[in-house]
């Protein structure tokens, strides 16, 4: 089915990532917005721009029947989801293939499937790929002690006690040792029968230091899966990404081979098509085991594409319209180079990462060899205070890591934002680390290293820093006259135009 | 021009003029040597001459911080918090102390020689009163009073050669 005009059912930077691709490709581009961003980026870029609603997302971008009227209207004939909002909605996507619009994304059935935790789980266990060590069954107050005992010996010390109908880290336990469990399964059931109703439990193997590592997968129509090369992205705050880089120096070639396969094969079992990405959890002793799947897009996405040469979002559109895979499954598992991308976000890390929205008063943008900016605004932007605060992902190329890292830290000391605060100190202070330069990481690393700052300025500002401030300000103040601000030549170009114009 | 720049909780006395092409920018008697070129209406490129004969280039971008006269100075890859008192421009806060309490000393901005002294002990002065004029590098600098008060101490007289720093004159 061709793909002539794509709506995009997103905003910020994955919004004019995606109308970059679809421009790239010939295609038009459908942009939607909320009250507070008719001035954004992705509204300027696009070909259409239509409203959607007030700025809290759930009357705006997540209202499917707004944004499939703006569809119709606008004769779209193909939906992009980007990431976040109605990405992973089943309903989304099966209301736009109800609408006849091509979802340019997985199958809804694809999206409820992976979405459920215990169905991918199965899915993983089906496809052969190894998954957290566990009870499959609940334990309920009728097992008895010794029976959780002989279960807990079966997957290992230390282990996760944890509330089957769980959350928030309720009825959650960690056991170091066989003699801790039978307190901690009576405190668990206790706190998991008074909070969710329901006191059955489960186990799970607690692994202590484990690396996060994903693969991106393409599927077409035609019943191909091609893996591509890892992404490390164990560099997390509170569970969330804040640096990713492709390859990991975690992930020998052989593991590579073994992990790309197993994921690959999960896709295969659950006829999955589109982009998608199957997380793991890498173990110290090199066991890895599958965590869950995403059916969208990834944030992360460039750095694949940095060290592959895949445009992936080109490659969803073509999947889309029924193209088949035609890229060379092997090239896809050599990375060339290494990427590594830092998540820029409009937080103040000096004040434990609060939100820092506002105008962009000022933007230097790094350039030059390696550097890549996909940023979803512009100077004298705004950054709005009801979406993410991520406002641009920085993406450095190199010839291998240290190179990747030596751009980074060059494109980041480039990196100018006025009027909001960013995260660019804490990647600057990060990139510093030993340890993060040597690898030696996992997922825990940021929140024991922040942790150990115990609040200390990221960036100490010393003698030398204030003196050139100071020199700044008084500089500044002088050189505001107004002669400096109406330079001589200037003006008597205007003159002699104004005499020109006069003569004629 | 003379201005009072608070960073770093230390105000600074700035003293600049320009010279054989380059700003003589004078803070608490030490002086520094910059090429200053305006980039656009928040940037300047500034090419820093130190003694060794080096020549260090930066830039310097300005945005307005929180409260008036704050200013954030990006520089050297870092966020550096200012703030201009009695400055013109971005510093619109009356001069230092001016709705504070307690002695106000008047101080040398830079080394120099006394030229006048317009008050004498038990005078009352007002706001922005002159009290004593020093000079410094050709120029005469007339220093001024933050607020109303009494003057306590004179302790310089005409003709008498100071170093940045030193108290000339305290009001109360």
């Amino acid at each position: 089915m061709p793909i002539t005009k794509v709506l995009i059912a997103n905003r910020g930077e994955i919004a004019v990532r995606i109308i970059r691709a679809c421009r790239d490709m010939g295609i038009a581009t459908v942009a939607v917005y909320s009250d507070c961003d008719r001035a954004a980026l992705h509204v300027r870029l696009a070909d259409e721009a239509w409203p959607v609603g007030p700025n809290p997302p759930r009357e705006s971008y997540l209202r499917i029947d707004t944004i499939l009227d703006v569809a119709r209207q606008s004769g779209a004939d193909a939906v992009h989801p980007g990431y976040g909002f109605l990405a992973e909605n089943e309903d989304f996507a099966a209301a736009c293939r109800d609408a006849g619009l091509v979802f340019i994304g997985p199958s809804p059935e694809a999206i409820t499937l992976m979405g459920s935790k215990t169905a991918a789980r199965q899915a993983a266990i089906k496809a052969g790929v190894p998954v957290v060590p566990g009870t499959e069954e609940p334990l309920g107050d009728d097992v008895p002690d010794a029976e959780v005992l002989r279960i807990a010996e079966g997957i290992g010390y230390p282990l996760m006690l944890k509330a089957v109908a769980g959350g928030g880290g309720k009825g959650m336990r960690m056991v170091a040792t066989p003699d801790e469990l039978p307190g901690a399964l009576r405190a668990a059931r206790s706190e998991a029968g008074s909070a969710f109703g329901d006191s059955a439990v489960y186990l799970e193997r607690r692994i202590l230091s484990p690396r996060h590592i994903e693969v991106q997968l393409l599927g077409d129509h035609h019943g191909t899966v091609l893996p591509f090369v890892e992404r490390e992205c164990s560099i997390q705050r509170r569970h969330q990404k804040v640096i990713e880089e492709s390859p990991s120096l975690a992930v020998s070639p052989a593991l590579r081979r073994a992990m790309t396969s197993d994921a690959a094969a999960v896709a295969r079992t659950v006829g999955y098509t589109n982009a998608g990405t199957i997380e793991f959890l890498l173990d110290e002793d090199g066991s890895y085991y599958f965590l869950e799947m995403n059916t969208r897009l990834q944030v992360e996405h460039p750095i694949t594409e940095m060290v592959t040469g895949v445009d992936l979002v080109r490659w969803q559109i073509r999947i889309a319209r029924g193209e088949r895979l035609t890229l060379d499954p092997e090239t896809l598992l050599i990375p060339r180079g290494h990427a590594v991308e830092c998540r820029i976000y409009a937080e103040d890390p000096d004040s434990n990462f609060m939100p820092s929205p506002g105008r962009i008063l000022g933007l230097r943008v790094p350039h030059g060899p390696g550097v890549r900016d996909d940023s979803g605004t512009y100077e004298g932007g705004e950054v709005p205070i009801y979406y993410d605060p991520m406002i641009s992902k920085l993406i450095t190329w190199g010839e291998d890591r240290d190179h990747a890292l030596a751009r980074m830290r060059r494109a980041l000391a480039e990196y100018e934002v006025r009027g909001i605060k960013t995260t660019i100190p804490f990647f600057l202070w990060v990139l510093e680390d030993a340890d993060f330069q040597a690898s030696r990481f996992d997922t825990t690393f940021i929140d024991r290293k922040l942790g150990a700052r115990q609040g200390a300025p990221l960036q100490a500002i010393d003698a030398d820093h204030e003196t050139l401030a100071v020199l700044a300000v008084a500089l500044d103040q002088v050189t505001r006259t107004p002669a400096a601000a109406r330079p001589a030549a200037s003006r008597s170009l205007w003159t002699s135009r104004a005499r020109h114009d006069a003569l004629r | 021009m003379q201005m009072r720049i608070e960073a770093g909780n230390t105000l600074r006395h700035v003293f600049v003029q320009r010279k054989n092409g380059v700003y003589e920018v004078t803070i608490d008697g030490t002086t520094h040597h910059v090429d200053a070129v305006r980039i656009d209406p928040a940037t300047l490129s500034l090419v820093v001459h130190d003694a060794a004969g080096g020549r260090r280039s930066l830039a310097a971008a300005l945005s307005p911080g929180g409260a008036p006269g704050a200013v954030d100075v990006h520089v050297a890859g870092r966020r550096v918090p200012v703030q201009v008192q009695n400055g013109s421009g971005l510093g619109r806060r009356r001069e230092a102390g001016a709705t504070g309490s307690g002695p106000q000393r008047v101080l040398a901005p830079m080394p120099g020689k006394v030229v006048r002294v317009l008050v004498k002990p038990g005078d009352a002065v007002t706001a922005r009163q002159g009290l004593v004029v020093v000079e410094a590098m050709k120029m005469e600098n007339e220093l001024r009073a933050a607020r109303d008060g009494r003057v306590k101490d004179v302790s310089v007289v005409e003709g008498q050669s100071v170093d940045a720093g030193t108290v000339l004159v305290l009001v109360e």
